[in-house]
């Protein structure tokens, strides 16, 4: 046996990573921490995350999100000097919505992707990837000349709550949650304003809540004081957003991954102006070279990234994102393939030099709707 | 936590004899360093293993690891319920959770006892 990976000897390098208001708690409750993107998390709890996973399809989980970025936009001219960046179309958002857009370079590559709330007609928040935060911001300040650009994520904490069970845990502590999924509000949590969103990164109904640093670890104490509420760490998070084919910046997306590549193109609003606009348009009219898919396997096994994908003995593509799924007791994967390989097709995954047969699916690999 | 009966090596095995052959799996520590193991890759019963090399894969949500035969011998038994039940290994580490019986008499991988072992494992 060689159980200790580079990845989880990594946690024993504690000296510079950040930590998030939860932290403390994390590590009292037993929690497996480890490096992600400069932060110190809880990859699982003590119940593992087969099951933590399990609770927030059947129930309510809570995770530990404050290592997100959290960006302040403001200024009369701020929405419309931000839309002529992002992808999406900031013009289709009424106060209060919410909507998943995209930062390219000029090649077209993705910088980062991140949801945008328009709190008012001067003000965004941008929540963008951990691992990104401080470009983005750096980024945004030297691209919108007469917008306020304030990075905010040190004095906040971000909880998601997911799961069929979130809209009454957090009724029972007293939170407005009769929101339509992609909206926000606001609400007063001991005298300070917080907001609610219905978004999440799970596919189940929930919620993700913006508390101030001080109060975070209060909320998220009282949340677990609810019935059937669960801390899950981010390991469900990664094997719930791959059971969706929710794309991960640095994986499924990034500089070598462009959007439409990564069938993002709902994301896309080409009657705006964007950054990566032109390169954008001109892989648009020539087709991607290859297009990300699902992958379902057949046989025994877990994809991993970097394993290739094969038909008839020849490699078609690659793994980005790869697990087991707990809902399926299967493996799963997102691939990067040929687009001539069409959904249905019958493929092999190679695990480590043995062929498993998989099959090219279009995710979601399972039922589940955050609507 | 570690079962004073039984041997341990330096790669997170436990072995323990009777009648005529070893039995072995992994230990606790290893098993909570993996994670939620989703599956179990076993040679089959007749087949021979090597000590030191690797005879078989465990993998969890997060990773792949092989296991090291702690002996040399033929394969006897094989626990054919860890295919479909893999989570026994986290459940049971040192019962149901076993992995193969080997016949006794081959080479074998240096074992330390369970202080032994303990001690190795709190260095990590």
């Amino acid at each position: 046996m060689s159980p200790l990976e580079p990845a989880e000897l990594s946690s024993q390098r504690q000296h510079e990573l950040q930590h998030t208001p939860l932290h403390a708690w994390h590590v009292a409750s037993g929690a497996k921490m480890a490096d992600f993107a400069g932060w110190e998390m809880p990859i699982e709890f003590p119940l593992g995350t087969v099951s933590e996973h399990r609770s927030v399809r059947a129930g309510c989980g809570l995770f530990d999100v404050s290592h997100m970025g959290l960006l302040s936009i403001e200024g009369q001219q701020a929405v419309a000097e931000l839309n002529q960046l992002l992808t999406n179309d900031l013009d289709r958002l009424a106060d209060r919505d919410v909507q998943y857009t995209l930062l390219c370079d000029e090649l077209g590559g993705v910088v980062d992707d991140m949801l945008a709330t328009r709190l008012a007609a001067d003000r965004i928040l941008l929540v963008p990837n951990a691992a990104n935060s401080v470009a983005v911001f750096a980024l945004l300040q030297s691209s919108l000349p007469d917008a306020t650009v304030v990075d905010m994520s040190a004095d906040w904490g971000l909880i998601a709550v997911q799961g069929p069970g979130a809209r009454s845990a957090l009724s029972g502590i007293g939170l407005d949650s009769e929101i339509k999924y992609m909206t926000a509000t606001t609400a007063d949590y001991q005298g300070r304003e917080i907001i609610i969103s219905r978004t999440g990164y799970t596919g189940e109904q929930g919620y993700e809540v913006l508390v101030p640093r001080s109060l975070t670890q209060q909320l998220w104490e009282q949340l677990l004081d609810q019935p059937g509420t669960t801390p899950c760490g981010l390991g469900a998070r990664d094997t719930l957003r791959t059971e969706m084919g929710y794309p991960l910046h640095g994986q499924d997306i990034g500089a070598s991954i462009d959007p439409l590549t990564a069938g993002l193109s709902w994301a896309v609003a080409w009657e705006t102006d964007f950054r990566g606009r032109n390169k954008l348009q001109q892989l648009r009219a020539e087709g991607p070279k290859h297009r990300l898919c699902g992958v379902l396997l057949q046989g025994r096994g877990v994809p991993r990234p970097g394993m290739k994908v094969l038909r008839d003995g020849e490699p078609i593509g690659v793994v980005t994102s790869g697990t087991f799924s707990p809902s399926l007791r299967q493996g799963i994967a997102i691939a990067l393939l040929d687009p001539r390989i069409q959904i249905g097709d019958e493929v092999d995954l190679d695990v480590r030099g043995r062929a498993v047969q998989a099959v090219v699916t279009k995710p979601p690999f399972v039922d589940a709707s955050p609507r | 936590m570690n079962p004073e009966e039984l041997k341990y090596t330096a790669e997170h095995e436990w072995l323990k004899e009777s009648d005529g052959k070893i039995r072995f799996g992994i230990t606790h520590f290893a098993q909570d360093a993996l994670g939620d193991i989703v599956f179990v890759d076993l040679p089959e019963v007749g087949d021979t293993i090597t000590a030191g090399k690797p005879c078989g894969e465990v993998e969890s949500t997060k990773s792949v690891s092989d296991v090291y035969a702690p002996v040399s011998g033929e394969v006897l038994a094989r626990n054919d319920a860890l295919l479909d039940t893999p989570e026994m290994i986290n459940t049971d580490p040192y019962g149901e959770g076993w992995l193969l019986d080997v016949a006794m008499g081959g080479d074998a991988m240096d074992t330390l006892d369970a202080s032994g072992y303990e001690s190795h494992t709190s260095q990590i």
